[in-house]
């Protein structure tokens, strides 16, 4: 359990540190640094998110890698106690 | 519109309007954990309420 949590902890910070790029970047569109670095952040979010959904349970429709079942229900409900 | 805010003689702005000077991008946080309590990733946008003074 404790490395699940973890690894979606990282998915939530990486998430922070794109929004947080992104409202730089609406107003500094031209910022090459700014730039850089969301895509750098941006690549490995959607690392974290594959491996995520690959190990656990997919985090959202577009992740499910529909291989041999339907595995888009495996995820803890929210008012099961512990939300993922 | 980035020029005009950079001098910072003030007296030539007209009264009762706000200014806030423009951001430039020198970097964010390299420690995720530390930006992600202090709800920012930029140190100079780090101002935490200390209940007392303002932090520059």
């Amino acid at each position: 359990m404790r490395e699940r949590e973890q690894l979606l902890r990282d998915i939530g910070m990486a998430d922070f540190v794109l929004t947080e790029l992104a409202l730089f970047l609406d107003t500094h569109p031209q910022d090459r640094r700014a730039l850089e670095y969301f895509n750098h952040y941006n690549r490995i979010k959607i690392q974290m998110e594959k491996e995520f959904s690959q190990k656990y349970f997919p985090l959202n429709l577009r992740l499910t890698d529909c291989g041999k079942e339907w595995r888009w229900g495996e995820a803890p409900l929210p008012w099961e106690g512990e939300c993922a | 519109m980035h020029e005009h805010f950079k001098d910072n003689d003030c007296d030539k702005f007209p009264v009762a309007m706000a200014y806030v000077p423009w951001q430039e991008f020198n970097g964010m946080y390299d420690d995720l954990e530390k930006a992600y309590c202090a709800g920012t990733i930029f140190p100079e946008l780090d101002k935490p309420f200390t209940g007392r003074r303002c932090v520059s």
